[in-house]
């Protein structure tokens, strides 16, 4: 396939680039958002000028899961317009897993997921319990079709399939965006619909059950609809502004079908187990205002804060901030980022059930990321453009690296038998990522 | 902050918005800046993509910069 005109020189085709994000800029506040991809000539052909965004991921937490996750993007922006995204992503997932179990003084022994006893395995004490044969990979692709439907009203329509051995994913959405105010502001408003098949190695728990009884039943599925009303605002010549508030709704099957929850007498002895029990529908609002602001030649920031919660008594407070620091005629930029994050416990969150509880009629969850705790991103971006030669345009490289950790804030009295224990291990992890667009 | 008084924010940010929108804003000859890649809003949609798998699979909280997508069976 060919993605560049043969023969174009690199400082045309970056001059070029220049005037068409110019043009894009000035179609209005609606168009800046993904404006990267380039304007491409009224007589291009269908497989010409598309512009190739690609990233490698590697991810890493301490102990637990590792993921490498290749990614490609292909869009173009056509003459008339319109603009076509194709994206493709797959995820290769290992390690260990947390099961939700309790950290105890004894060994305990797990079955794995199909029931097989081959692919049981024994947590030795004192370690926190996970399922060491966790393996998954995940294959999704997504598409976009954005069509001008006016001077000021634009239609973008888009859906996205992903597909796991164990679970399935469509989404479809749509969106309609109008300029107003010489084009200073955009008002847009999308809705979202989204379906999930469930079908865990082994079946899908039965919600509270026991665990040893090993109750099961076959797939399941949940649905999810949202709504997403945006502005965005051109401040001044140097600000731009966007806030979005957002609700969604799930009803279905919401559990974990891989999680349990320990139940233990007062002293603190592990008795036994549930598969956790959540509720069948999930209500989450959100609001999100983003800012750029350019404060030189060479500098800009985009700060983000979000707030949320949702009907299981989740409150979450996001912002992050990332600097962008442009080098060398713009040439290179480095861009550090901070990003913190809290969020309080949903209501049926428990790192444990006391035997004492009638805990089979609750709903109850020791999914730690149902719990109640803050984290942090340190990140460090550095890109660096390529002027190609011949039939190659400019392309930019880039590096990444992200060091996220989560601490745990409300722990619970622990029993005697747990003291010492470190039963809220918290996350950490790394991510590393390699870049390439052209 | 709780939903109402962020509700009470966004309606106040909005009518401050929507009620200043002659005196906000740049004549379309005074865009040059805002034209720059790094004052895009997806500006690097894949760190984005990435981002937002890793919070979705880590945290409760998905979303608010676009649609809170599962597409994973990871939460």
């Amino acid at each position: 396939m060919q993605l560049k005109p043969r023969g174009r020189l690199p400082a045309a085709a970056s001059a070029r680039r220049q005037l068409m994000a110019a043009s894009c800029a000035l179609l209005g506040a609606s168009a800046v958002r993904g404006q990267e991809a380039r304007m491409a000539p009224a007589d291009s052909g269908f497989l010409e000028d598309w512009s190739v965004d690609s990233a490698l991921a590697y991810y890493h937490e301490n102990g637990r899961i590792q993921a490498v996750e290749p990614v490609v993007n292909v869009s173009k922006l056509f003459a008339d317009g319109q603009a076509l995204d194709l994206n493709a992503t797959f995820d290769s997932l290992s390690g260990s897993s947390p099961n939700g179990a309790l950290t105890s003084r004894m060994a305990q022994t797990f079955a794995s997921p199909s029931g097989k006893t081959s692919h049981g395995y024994t947590t030795a004490p004192g370690q926190l319990p996970v399922d060491p044969h966790y393996q998954d990979d995940r294959i999704a692709m997504g598409a976009n079709w954005t069509v001008p439907l006016t001077r000021v009203d634009q239609l973008s329509v888009g859906g996205k399939l992903s597909d796991e051995h164990d679970f399935f994913s469509a989404t479809v959405n749509a969106s309609i965006a109008h300029d107003f105010n010489e084009k200073n502001t955009t008002l847009s408003f999308g809705i979202n619909d989204e379906y999930d098949a469930l079908q865990p190695i082994g079946g899908a728990p039965v919600p509270g059950s026991d665990y040893a009884l090993f109750e099961k039943t076959g797939h399941k599925s949940k649905n999810g609809a949202g709504v997403l009303l945006g502005l965005t605002q051109v401040m001044t010549r140097n600000w731009l502004s966007e806030f979005n508030v957002s609700v969604d709704r799930f009803k279905g099957y919401l559990n974990d079908p891989y999680k349990i929850t320990s139940i233990i007498d007062s002293a603190g002895n592990t008795t036994g187990y549930e598969f956790e029990s959540r509720p069948d529908q999930r209500t989450r609002k959100s609001a999100y205002w983003e800012n750029r602001v350019a404060w030189n030649q060479q500098l800009s920031t985009g700060l983000s804060l979000r707030y949320m919660r949702d009907d299981w008594g989740v409150r979450s407070d996001t912002a992050q901030l990332h600097l962008h620091w442009s080098l060398f005629n713009r040439d290179r930029y480095v861009e550090p980022t901070v990003r913190w994050y809290r969020q309080t416990a949903a209501n049926f969150y428990t790192p444990f059930i006391l035997n004492t509880n009638a805990a089979t009629t609750a709903y109850q969850s020791s999914d730690s990321r149902l719990g109640a705790f803050h984290a942090l991103t340190y990140g460090l971006k550095y890109a660096q453009k390529v002027h190609g030669s011949g039939s190659r345009g400019e392309s930019e490289f880039s590096v990444r690296v992200e060091y996220y950790q989560q601490t745990f804030n409300e722990r619970l009295a622990t029993p005697a038998a747990l003291q010492g224990l470190d039963l809220y291990p918290g996350l950490k992890a790394v991510l590393v990522q390699v870049g390439w667009r052209f | 902050m709780t939903l109402k008084q962020a509700s009470m924010l966004c309606l106040l940010s909005s009518t401050a918005i929507a009620g200043g929108c002659a005196s906000l804003g740049v004549k379309p000859w005074q865009r040059d800046v805002l034209a720059r890649e790094d004052m895009q809003l997806g500006a690097n949609p894949l760190d984005a993509a990435i981002d937002d798998h890793m919070y979705f699979s880590k945290e409760a909280s998905s979303g608010g910069r676009s649609f809170a997508g599962g597409g994973c069976g990871c939460n």
